[in-house]
């Protein structure tokens, strides 16, 4: 791993309880005249979606005005979604209304780009409708350092995935499409872009002025889609990510993770091919990239997996001799 | 004599004019009372939201840290004096008043009946919360701590210092630790006390009740004779022995109730326990009878461990005596009349938790519930939100009657 990107990790990497000091942090907001708008994308999220507005109203509107505007864009919920979201005070819209003239796709990219254009702050954040542990780091761990730094742009959140607490030293990772599928893509085509710890995690934030400019999937290729297009545009310094510790959320099953992943393959070819990686594919790394915590602190561990080959046996002179024998 | 008639005359007439003062304030406080639901139905999103906050702590008795200090945390974000976690475990703050004279002591406890390995996940619908612990006492902790900003947005400044308190080790084995613990180091002078329970609107607790928790715990020993007559595993033994402690005469009056709240024996199917635990609780209205019943279970056991060849020992982990104010009390008086104004029906249910603890160290003192529940101490524990602010406006008008001087005897 080189120096620059070594040090990226150190620089851009940051934990929620960095930025406890709300009063500070609001403070800063209003010193440069940053609004924010808080975006929450929704399809039959009663059961959870009360929660979310209520504690990240009451403690980032109310009690902390951080969020100057919070909404909920809905696909078209059949359940309660809508009325719980009003019934705590969010402004509630839905997807088909906002640019009409476009039309009505069917997807939560679709909400989150239809979100640029109806909301108002130049920094919107996106947190999904499903965390049953909701709690207000979930934003101001991913607003901060839009605030703090003006030279990032893009903040992805990452989250305590333990797999074997034992030990202390745990591997660090994503979900079971990170780790199988996208980890392994990035360490073969962008191997600086692996230093992002989840790059599918649902919650992010980002400056108005990059999010205008890039495609927005509308299904499961959209969060791959901003990290490959950012790094397109801007490189690996545009990004900073945030750890907001435990995230409770639905589980998956194997064939909607199928599903997913086959949305994101989609949405990574097409780069590769506008990028003429597709067509003049260069030499494919052999160093796969993960990552591991230890004591806190995230290191990326780079693997040098090489698949050597064997011809087929029939070019073996030996075999064919063993065959001709016999 | 013509002067002590005098005397006497001028006395009972300036407690008439204080009586007229009394029903006056008191007179303007209730008309207030709709339009308080009102206003407090607005200003709803804190405390509830600090009702999930706090409710998705684990905070079981003795393991109420995290909890205690959230509650810290939140204190300091109000801005309130002296934020404290002391040498119990308990969290304490002042809302200093103008005056500052006397103070007024609302405590909300802070541990609940659920274990840590519980999901301790709230859920939040259009009209209700649920999860556990959310009633006992998530809910009772957030309205304590709200209390401050309410009674601002309200236009309410008390002339005596408000003591809020979120106290720990007060259920099961803590024996109300922490809030005796609080008041017998408490420095202030208090008015009166309020306990804040989320369970349930209408409950008017102004009394204490004499209290006996015990456990007996049953053992098989080792060389056990299992050739003997009657010789059976640990569940037979316990059986015969709830059997035998059933025979205890119960008085009708003065009321008393013998409860067995749990029972803990075996972990198979086939095999033989060799250990038993029964929980119960006694309470009643006379100090007397509850010593007279221990003396009775206490002998059960010897006489059951001498004629089984088991050994059986009994375990008082919490006694409480009887303590009351009296229903004539102008804080019961005017709680009555606080909760009628607001659409409250006041049940009256002598307490066992912190309320022994404050009327014992000599504070008028009263429990009220917030709103009503459903699957009290289950895991879907669940508080209506409409009634909640009926119940949170009774909590303001009480504590502004207190400062008042509405509720001194």
């Amino acid at each position: 791993m080189n120096k620059i990107n070594e040090n990226w990790l150190e620089r851009n990497t940051f934990h929620h309880a960095d930025f406890w000091d709300l009063i500070k942090l609001v403070e800063e907001k209003e010193n440069k005249g940053l609004k924010i708008s808080l975006c929450i994308p929704t399809l039959n999220e009663e059961k959870t979606i009360g929660k979310e507005v209520l504690i990240l109203r009451s403690e980032l509107m109310e009690r902390y005005p951080l969020i100057d505007e919070f909404a909920v864009i809905d696909s078209g919920s059949k359940d309660k979604t809508l009325e719980v979201a009003k019934n705590y005070g969010a402004d509630v819209y839905l997807a088909s209304d906002i640019l009409p003239e476009v039309g009505d796709k069917r997807g939560k990219g679709e909400n989150l780009w239809k979100a640029i254009h109806q909301l108002k702050g130049d920094i919107i954040c996106y947190v999904d409708a499903d965390i049953s542990n909701i709690h207000p780091r979930f934003v101001y761990g991913l607003v901060a350092p839009l605030i703090h730094r003006d030279e990032i742009s893009y903040v992805k959140a990452f989250y305590d995935r333990p797999l074997n607490y034992s030990s202390g030293l745990r591997p660090s990772g994503g979900g079971r499409v990170t780790e199988i599928l996208i980890r392994p893509l990035f360490s073969l085509f962008f191997p600086e872009l692996s230093h992002i710890i989840q790059p599918l995690s649902g919650e992010y934030a980002a400056r108005r002025e990059v999010l205008e400019k890039i495609p927005f999937p509308i299904g499961y290729g959209v969060e791959t889609s901003h990290l490959l297009d950012l790094y397109a545009m801007h490189g690996l310094e545009t990004f900073a990510q945030t750890d907001l510790d435990r995230r409770v959320h639905r589980n998956q099953t194997t064939n909607a993770l199928g599903k997913m992943s086959f949305g994101i393959l989609q949405t990574f070819f097409n780069r590769l091919h506008a990028q003429g990686k597709l067509d003049r594919m260069p030499d494919l790394e052999t160093f796969y990239r993960r990552f591991e915590v230890e004591e806190g602190k995230y290191h990326q561990l780079v693997q040098e997996v090489i698949e050597e080959e064997r011809p087929p046996m029939i070019d073996i002179e030996g075999y064919r001799n063993r065959m001709a024998s016999s | 004599m013509l002067c002590k008639n005098l005397l006497h005359s001028l006395n009972q007439w300036l407690m008439e004019i204080q009586e007229i003062d009394r029903e006056t304030a008191l007179s303007g406080l209730l008309d207030q009372i709709p339009e308080r639901i009102k206003k407090i139905s607005e200003k709803r999103d804190s405390f509830l939201t600090d009702t999930v906050l706090l409710g998705e702590i684990p905070s079981p008795t003795y393991g109420e840290d995290e909890r205690i200090r959230a509650v810290v945390d939140r204190f300091r974000e109000n801005g309130l004096s002296a934020p404290n976690i002391d040498e119990f475990g308990n969290a304490s703050a002042h809302l200093p008043g103008t005056e500052g004279q006397s103070s007024i002591l609302v405590m909300a406890h802070a541990d609940s009946v659920f274990s840590r390995e519980v999901r301790h996940e709230i859920q939040v619908g259009s009209g209700h919360m649920s999860g556990p612990g959310i009633a006992d006492n998530a809910l009772g902790l957030a309205a304590m701590i709200a209390l401050p900003r309410l009674l601002d947005d309200l236009g309410i400044r008390l002339r005596d210092d408000l003591i809020l308190v979120a106290n720990s080790r007060s259920l099961g084995r803590a024996n109300l630790e922490g809030a005796s613990g609080f008041l017998e180091t408490m420095s202030l002078p208090a008015r009166a006390g309020i306990c804040v329970e989320g369970s349930t609107l209408g409950r008017l607790s102004y009394s204490g009740l004499g209290t006996l928790r015990g456990e007996i715990t049953l053992q098989v020993p080792s060389d056990y004779d299992w050739k003997r007559f009657g010789a059976s595993g640990a569940i037979s033994h316990v059986t015969g022995l709830i059997n035998q402690i059933r025979e205890i005469p119960i008085p009708k009056e003065p009321k008393t109730q013998l409860v067995f709240g749990g029972l803990r024996c075996g972990s198979s199917f086939n095999t033989s326990p060799k250990q038993g635990t029964l929980r119960f609780e006694i309470t009643s209205e006379d100090d007397d009878i509850i010593g007279q019943m221990e003396d009775q279970l206490n002998e059960i056991c010897e006489q059951f461990s001498a004629e089984t060849g088991t050994l059986v020992s009994m375990e008082v982990v919490a006694k409480r005596q009887n303590c009351s104010i009296p229903f004539t009390h102008p804080l019961v008086k005017t709680t009555r009349s606080i909760m009628q104004e607001a659409g409250i029906t006041p049940k009256v249910d002598p307490s066992t938790g912190d309320l022994n603890a404050l009327i014992l160290s000599g504070l008028p003192a009263v429990t009220l519930g917030l709103t009503t529940v459903e699957n009290l101490r289950e895991i879907n524990e669940t508080v209506q939100l409409d009634p909640l602010y009926a119940g949170m406006t009774q909590l303001v008008s009480l504590i502004q009657a207190i400062d008042q001087g509405i509720c001194d005897s």
